[in-house]
C-alpha cells in the first residue's frame, strides 16, 4: 500500500506532462465561458416569459426550466451530441454533426439556464411593486423597466447565487472529456493510455481542480459576504 | 413510430434492470451522504482536535468535481487503501463523499441557525450537552435541513449517471449498450433522458410537499 | 388669500379649459365596485384635495387618473386630451397604446405613500432617470434642473446619497423632486404623509404648501385635515367609491352639510 500511496503523490510524473494538462484545462475554462454565456441569455429569458402576462409564455418558461433544472448533465451531453443532430437532420435533409465543443456549451449552458433563470425569477419577485409603478407613473415602458429599474436590482440581489452556480457549472464542465473534447481530464486519461501510470495522474487531476475550486469559491464566499452587507446598507 | 415500441417497450426489461441498479447506488449513497455529513459535521463542530482533518475533508470533498472524485476513488484507492474492490461500491462510495461535503454545511448551518436561547433552556432544566444536542437541537436541524437533504438526493440521482464510465450497469449504461447494438439513438436516450427527468422531478415534487406540510405542522421558517 | 397669490404669480394662461378633467369613472376589481361614478374638474393652478375614510376608494382614484389601473368606464382628459382614446385621422375614436399612454403620463407627476425610490440608483439619478430616458432631455441640462429641484425642496446636499441612507421625511421629498424634475403640468398626492412618522411629515407638507403657493396644479389625497383646509381650492369628500359632497374648504370644514361628511370630520376634531 505504501508503494501504491508513494506513486499516487509522485506528482513529478503529472508534472512532466503539465503542458498538455495546462491545455486541457484552456479547453475547461473555455467550455465554462460559452456555457455561460448561454446559460445567462437563455435563463433571463426563461424568467421573463415566468412571469409574463400571458399564460402560454408561462407555461413555456415553467416548462422550460423544469425540464433543464432536473436533468442530469451527462444524458443531456449525450443526447445534445447524438439525437440533436439527427433531428436537426431530419428536418433540413442533410447529414448534421456537431462538433464535441458545440455539444458541450449547448448541453451544459441549456442545463444551467434552468438554474440561473429561477434565480432570476426569485431576484424578480424580490422587487417592491412600488418601484415598477413609480416607474410606469413616469410614463417609462416595459422594457424601460425591465432595464433600467428591474434587472439592476436583480443583478445585485442575486450575484452570490450566481457566483455559486458559476462554480457549479465550471466543476461540471469536468464531464466534456466523455464525448471527447480534449480537456483537462481527456488528456489525463490519452497519458495514462500510453504510460499506464494512473495514480499519480488522477491525484493530480483531484488535487488540481481542488485547488482551483477551492480558491475560487472561498474568493466567492468572502466577497458574497461583503456584498451582503454592502446592500443592505 | 413504431420505433419506440421495438427500441424502447421491447427493452424495458433492460432498461428497468438499469434503473433498479441507479436506485440502489443512488439509495446506498444518500444514507452514506447523511452519516457522513453528520459525522463530519460534529467532528468539526464539537471535536477539537478533528476540527481541522473535518474541514479540510469537508472542503475537499465539496470542491472536487464528481467526475474525477469518481475516477480518483474508483481507480486510485483499490491500490492505496484496498479498497472499495468493485466499481459498484465505488460507486456510491464517490457520489456519497461528494454529497456528505455538502450535507456537513448544511447541518452546520442548522445547528447554528438554532437560537442559543433554547440551549440555555436546556442547561438550566439540568440537560446534558448530548441530551441538549440529541433531543432539542437535532430535531429542529432534521427540520430545517430537510428541504436541502431532498436537494441532495436529486443531486445524488443526477450525478450516477456518471458510474456508467465505470462500468456499473446502471440506467445511463443500459441505454448506451442498447444504442450500441440497435445504432438508433433517437428513441432509446430520448426516451433515458425522460425517464431520468420525470425521476428527478417527482422527487423534487415530493420534497416540496414534504416541506409545505412540516412547515405546517410546525411552522417552522424550512428555506 | 393663496388665490389671489397664485393668480398674480402664476403665468398668464388664456384657457377655460381645465388642466384635468375626471368624467364619470367607474372602476371594478371583479365583483367589487370601488369607484361608482366619480366627475370633477382641477383647474390649472388650483389644488384639489380627496378626503374620506379607508376604502372610499381615494388611492383607487389617483391610480385610474394616470391608468395605473385603467377605469372600466369614464374618461380622464388632461387639458381636454382624453389619455385613454383618441380621435384618429378619421374622426373614429380608437383606444390608445400603451406607448401613447405613457407619452401622457409624463404630464401627471406621482408622489407615492411608500416613496417607491429606485433603491439602486443615488438621490440625483432617481430625480434625472426619467427625464433622460423618458422626455430624452441631454444629461447635462436633465442634472442642472434635477439640482433646482432638489433645492427647492431642500435636499440638496444629499443629491449623491442613496435612498436607504435618508431617513422617510428626506426621501418623501426626493420623490417630491423627482416628480417635479418631469415638468409635469399637475402633481398627484397619494397619501404622501401616511407612512411617516408624526415628527416628519411637516417637513414634506411645508414643501407641498410651498409648491400649492407658486402655483402648482394638485390633487392631493390626503389625511391631514388641516393641511387641506388650509391649502386646497377645493376639497372633495369621497364616500364608497361616489363624491358625497365638494367645495372650498370653508364650507367642507366648518358648515359642512351631509352626515357622513360630519361623522368624518368628527374623528379628527380634537
Amino acid at each position: 500500500m505504501s508503494n501504491a500511496l508513494k506513486q499516487s503523490f509522485d506528482l513529478s510524473a503529472f508534472w512532466e506532462y503539465r503542458s498538455i494538462l495546462w491545455q486541457g484545462l484552456i479547453f475547461n475554462a473555455l467550455v465554462f465561458l460559452c456555457a455561460a454565456c448561454v446559460a445567462l441569455s437563455v435563463g433571463l429569458g426563461a424568467a421573463l416569459f415566468r412571469i409574463n402576462r400571458f399564460l402560454p409564455a408561462r407555461v413555456v418558461g415553467t416548462l422550460h426550466v423544469e425540464l433543464f433544472r432536473n436533468a442530469p448533465d451527462y444524458i443531456m451531453l449525450v443526447w445534445v451530441h447524438f439525437v440533436l443532430p439527427i433531428l436537426i437532420g431530419l428536418v433540413i435533409r442533410r447529414r448534421v454533426e456537431f462538433h464535441p465543443f458545440v455539444s458541450a456549451v449547448i448541453a451544459l449552458g441549456f442545463v444551467y439556464s434552468g438554474y440561473f433563470a429561477e434565480a432570476f425569477r426569485a431576484g424578480m419577485q424580490a422587487i417592491p411593486q412600488g418601484n415598477l409603478d413609480a416607474g410606469r407613473a413616469f410614463g417609462m415602458s416595459e422594457r424601460l423597466i425591465l432595464w433600467r429599474i428591474t434587472l439592476p436590482q436583480v443583478v445585485r440581489r442575486m450575484l452570490p447565487e450566481a457566483l455559486n452556480l458559476f462554480i457549479s457549472l465550471f466543476k461540471a464542465t469536468t464531464i466534456v472529456s466523455l464525448i471527447a473534447v480534449p480537456d483537462l481530464m481527456y488528456n489525463v486519461s490519452m497519458v495514462i493510455q500510453q504510460e499506464m501510470r494512473p495514480l499519480p495522474l488522477y491525484t493530480g487531476a483531484a488535487l488540481t481542480y481542488f485547488l482551483i475550486i477551492f480558491a475560487l469559491s472561498s474568493t466567492a464566499r468572502a466577497f458574497s459576504e461583503r456584498w451582503r452587507q454592502k446592500i443592505q446598507a | 413510430m413504431g420505433n419506440w415500441e421495438r427500441l424502447v417497450w421491447n427493452q424495458r426489461d433492460v432498461l428497468f434492470a438499469g434503473f433498479a441498479v441507479t436506485i440502489e447506488v443512488c439509495a446506498i449513497a444518500f444514507v452514506v451522504a447523511i452519516l457522513g455529513g453528520l459525522m463530519l459535521c460534529l467532528a468539526r463542530l464539537y471535536v477539537a482536535p478533528l476540527r481541522w482533518v473535518a474541514i479540510v475533508l469537508i472542503e475537499f470533498f465539496r470542491d472536487t468535481p464528481i467526475f474525477v472524485q469518481l475516477m480518483w476513488v474508483a481507480y486510485v484507492w483499490p491500490e492505496v487503501f484496498g479498497f472499495p474492490n468493485d466499481f459498484f461500491t465505488a460507486g456510491w462510495l464517490a457520489l456519497g463523499l461528494q454529497s456528505s461535503g455538502y450535507l456537513a454545511e448544511t447541518f452546520r448551518a442548522g445547528i447554528e441557525g438554532v437560537p442559543r436561547g433554547q440551549r440555555e433552556a436546556a442547561f438550566s432544566a439540568g440537560m446534558s450537552p448530548v441530551q441538549t444536542l440529541q433531543r432539542v437541537v437535532m430535531p429542529q436541524v432534521a427540520l430545517s435541513s430537510a428541504p436541502s437533504i431532498v436537494n441532495q438526493f436529486t443531486v445524488i440521482v443526477k450525478s450516477s449517471t456518471l458510474v456508467s464510465v465505470i462500468t456499473v450497469p446502471d440506467l445511463m449504461s443500459q441505454s448506451q449498450k442498447l444504442v450500441n447494438v440497435w445504432y438508433e439513438p433517437i428513441e432509446i436516450l430520448t426516451a433515458t433522458a425522460g425517464l431520468y427527468i420525470a425521476f428527478v422531478f417527482l422527487i423534487s415534487l415530493t420534497g416540496k410537499l414534504i416541506a409545505d406540510r412540516l412547515r405546517q405542522r410546525f411552522g417552522l421558517a424550512a428555506s | 388669500m393663496r388665490a389671489l397669490h397664485a393668480k398674480l404669480s402664476a403665468p398668464i394662461f388664456m384657457s377655460d379649459v381645465p388642466r384635468i378633467r375626471i368624467a364619470g369613472v367607474h372602476k371594478s376589481f371583479g365583483p367589487l365596485e370601488v369607484l361608482r361614478g366619480v366627475s370633477f374638474d382641477v383647474q390649472h393652478g388650483s389644488v384639489v384635495s380627496v378626503i374620506g375614510a379607508s376604502g372610499s376608494g381615494k388611492s383607487t382614484l389617483l391610480r385610474c387618473i394616470n391608468y395605473l389601473d385603467p377605469p372600466n368606464s369614464g374618461e380622464i382628459y388632461i387639458e381636454g386630451e382624453p389619455l385613454g382614446s383618441r380621435i384618429d385621422a378619421r374622426g373614429g375614436r380608437k383606444p390608445r397604446s400603451l406607448a401613447e399612454i405613457n407619452a401622457m403620463r409624463r404630464e401627471l407627476g406621482v408622489v407615492f405613500q411608500q416613496f417607491n425610490l429606485w433603491p439602486h440608483m443615488t438621490v440625483l439619478g432617481n430625480v434625472i432617470e426619467a427625464p433622460i430616458r423618458v422626455r430624452k432631455i441631454p444629461r447635462k441640462e436633465a442634472i442642472a434642473y434635477g439640482e433646482e429641484c432638489l433645492r427647492r425642496v431642500r435636499l440638496i446636499d444629499k443629491a449623491r446619497e442613496y435612498p436607504a441612507r435618508l431617513s422617510g421625511g428626506q426621501q418623501q421629498r426626493a420623490a417630491i423632486a423627482r416628480a417635479l424634475a418631469m415638468r409635469p403640468k399637475a402633481m398627484m398626492f397619494d397619501e404622501a404623509t401616511s407612512s411617516l412618522d408624526p415628527e416628519l411629515t411637516d417637513e414634506v407638507l411645508s414643501v407641498m404648501r410651498e409648491l400649492a403657493v407658486d402655483g402648482t396644479t394638485m390633487i392631493v389625497v390626503t389625511h391631514e385635515m388641516s393641511f387641506a383646509r388650509e391649502v386646497s381650492d377645493r376639497v372633495i369628500f369621497l364616500h364608497a367609491g361616489m363624491i358625497e359632497e365638494e367645495g372650498p374648504p370653508a364650507q367642507i370644514f366648518e358648515a359642512p352639510q351631509s352626515d357622513r361628511l360630519r361623522q368624518f370630520l368628527s374623528k379628527y376634531r380634537k
